[in-house]
């Protein structure tokens, strides 16, 4: 009997502490006091999102993990990028367990009401991808269509926006390279994600005999920004960083880098106003 | 914390919805695996080691590789080749039979291989052929003590059910998913659902439980 209770109180304590492992902040551990040494900043991603941020090797690489590290040097912190997964981003911004999070996170008003956010630092807009025997000419075209998009993104707020919002023509992914996955199997007669990725995946692929279409009228130009928890001083610092990371050239080395081409750095900054 | 039930009762529909449709994909892989593990756990237990050596790999491939990868492998792979297109709805079903049924098939050859040998000479020795005393004297016995091992089956595969949302089958946990996409909140969708899967297993669990009761024999 006194065993089984010295047992039940070991373990009523154990849990106990790891409940409240999971409450403390995990950023107290890293951050520094002396205050000659930079501070490091531990900054979330998903890095499934291939150029912005993937996983080479283990290694998170991409052209949102340079360029935070470059704007976190021009703020004078050390930055250390992590892969947590797209779910997780939100809950360790929302619970102040991260600095910052930067996963080509579309700014939106319905995000700015729980989050922070940078200045923009990435123009974007979604693109329509069809095979190339398709009839669809336009957005409107996708009423009635089965369309597969990821989870959460922009891409299935703007298809929600023509078909109307959890309809059941709407096929929801983890990721895009299932929903376009869908595509090939004949599950979906087109996918709406982000530019980057419907050209990537166009021009790498062309045996697949798939096309893309864009519609300015249909899906708005979007920004991308890094993610502050709610109130946090870091974010005057780094809008800051940006613009100096921006006008020292920093940025257009770093997309010609990973994008090949030019950025249109004049709607970027008509932005930042 | 702040909790948004507001949010909860916005997206009730769609749980409903979602756990009619769980329901629907649970109860028909637990029939069609519980059919196919029995011929399965058959086929392996003949004593021509060559005739049982498909269904030994059969169990050996489903039970030993992801149910995830097999439910990839199944939509976009398999499913295609026969329909022309992709069907959520039947490469679920499919993909959870299977894996199912290489799980219930060792539960029945545990079953069957836990009755004692003298039971079947007791039958045989009656005039029944083999068959028959399979059917009359063997199983019976044997499927009352299989039921705890197959509730665990039958509670797993329902919870696993939950991997269908990979293939944007609008199950439950894919509406969890939706609402946690659109509202970028985890616990209320997480736990929501956590507490629909906990309902449908007590109530499994529940009639199972009624099952063994009235199987009883002391």
């Amino acid at each position: 009997m006194k065993k089984t209770k010295l047992l039940l109180t070991v373990i009523i304590a154990l849990f106990l502490m790891i409940l409240s492992a999971c409450g403390t902040s995990k950023t107290s551990g890293t951050a520094n006091t002396t205050g000659a040494e930079k501070k490091t900043l531990r900054i979330v991603t998903d890095a499934s999102y291939a150029p912005f941020e993937y996983q080479d090797k283990g290694d998170v690489v991409g052209f949102d993990v340079d360029f935070v590290k470059a704007v976190g040097k021009a703020a004078g912190y050390n930055v250390n990028v992590e892969h947590v997964g797209w779910d997780p981003v939100f809950v360790e911004i929302k619970g102040k367990t991260a600095d910052a999070a930067i996963s080509a996170i579309t700014i939106t008003d319905d995000r700015k009401q729980t989050y922070d956010f940078s200045i923009p630092y990435f123009l974007s807009k979604n693109e329509i991808l069809i095979p190339q025997n398709s009839d669809i000419k336009s957005a409107q075209d996708l009423k009635g269509k089965v369309v597969a998009v990821q989870n959460g993104t922009t891409g299935q707020d703007a298809v929600e926006a023509i078909i109307g919002k959890n309809n059941s023509n709407l096929k929801k992914f983890d990721n895009n390279n299932l929903a376009i996955l869908e595509l090939k199997g004949g599950g979906a007669a087109a996918v709406v994600a982000d530019n980057s990725v419907v050209e990537t995946y166009v021009k790498n692929n062309p045996n697949d005999h798939f096309k893309f279409i864009e519609d300015d009228a249909a899906f708005k130009k979007e920004f991308y920004g890094i993610m502050f928890p709610k109130g946090s001083k870091l974010k005057a610092e780094f809008d800051k960083a940006i613009k100096k990371v921006i006008s020292d050239g920093t940025y257009e080395k770093l997309y010609q880098k990973w994008f090949k081409t030019e950025p249109d750095l004049k709607t970027i900054e008509a932005q930042q106003q | 914390m702040d909790f948004r039930w507001d949010l909860i009762e916005q997206y009730a529909p769609f749980f409903l919805k979602g756990t009619l449709l769980t329901i629907g994909f649970s109860i028909a892989a637990i029939i069609l695996g519980t059919i196919l593990g029995l011929l399965i756990g058959l086929g392996k237990m003949m004593r021509n080691k060559a005739a049982a050596l498909p269904f030994t790999w059969y169990i050996n491939l489903f039970r030993g590789t992801p149910l995830m990868v097999q439910i990839l492998l199944i939509h976009f792979g398999v499913i295609p080749l026969i329909l022309g297109e992709t069907n959520a709805i039947v490469a679920a079903i499919t993909a959870l039979s299977l894996n199912s049924a290489a799980y219930t098939a060792e539960i029945f050859r545990a079953g069957i291989q836990s009755i004692d040998k003298g039971q079947m000479e007791a039958a045989r020795s009656l005039g029944m052929s083999h068959v028959q005393a399979m059917r009359y004297v063997i199983l019976p016995q044997a499927f009352k003590r299989m039921i705890p091992p197959l509730g665990n089956e039958f509670i797993v595969l329902i919870k696993d059910s939950s991997l269908a949302q990979i293939i944007a089958a609008p199950e439950l946990m894919y509406w969890g998913k939706a609402m946690q996409g659109q509202y970028m909140r985890a616990w209320e969708p997480y736990l929501t659902t956590a507490f629909i899967y906990l309902v449908l297993t007590l109530s499994l669990n529940f009639l199972l439980s009624r099952l063994e009761r009235r199987l009883a024999t002391e």
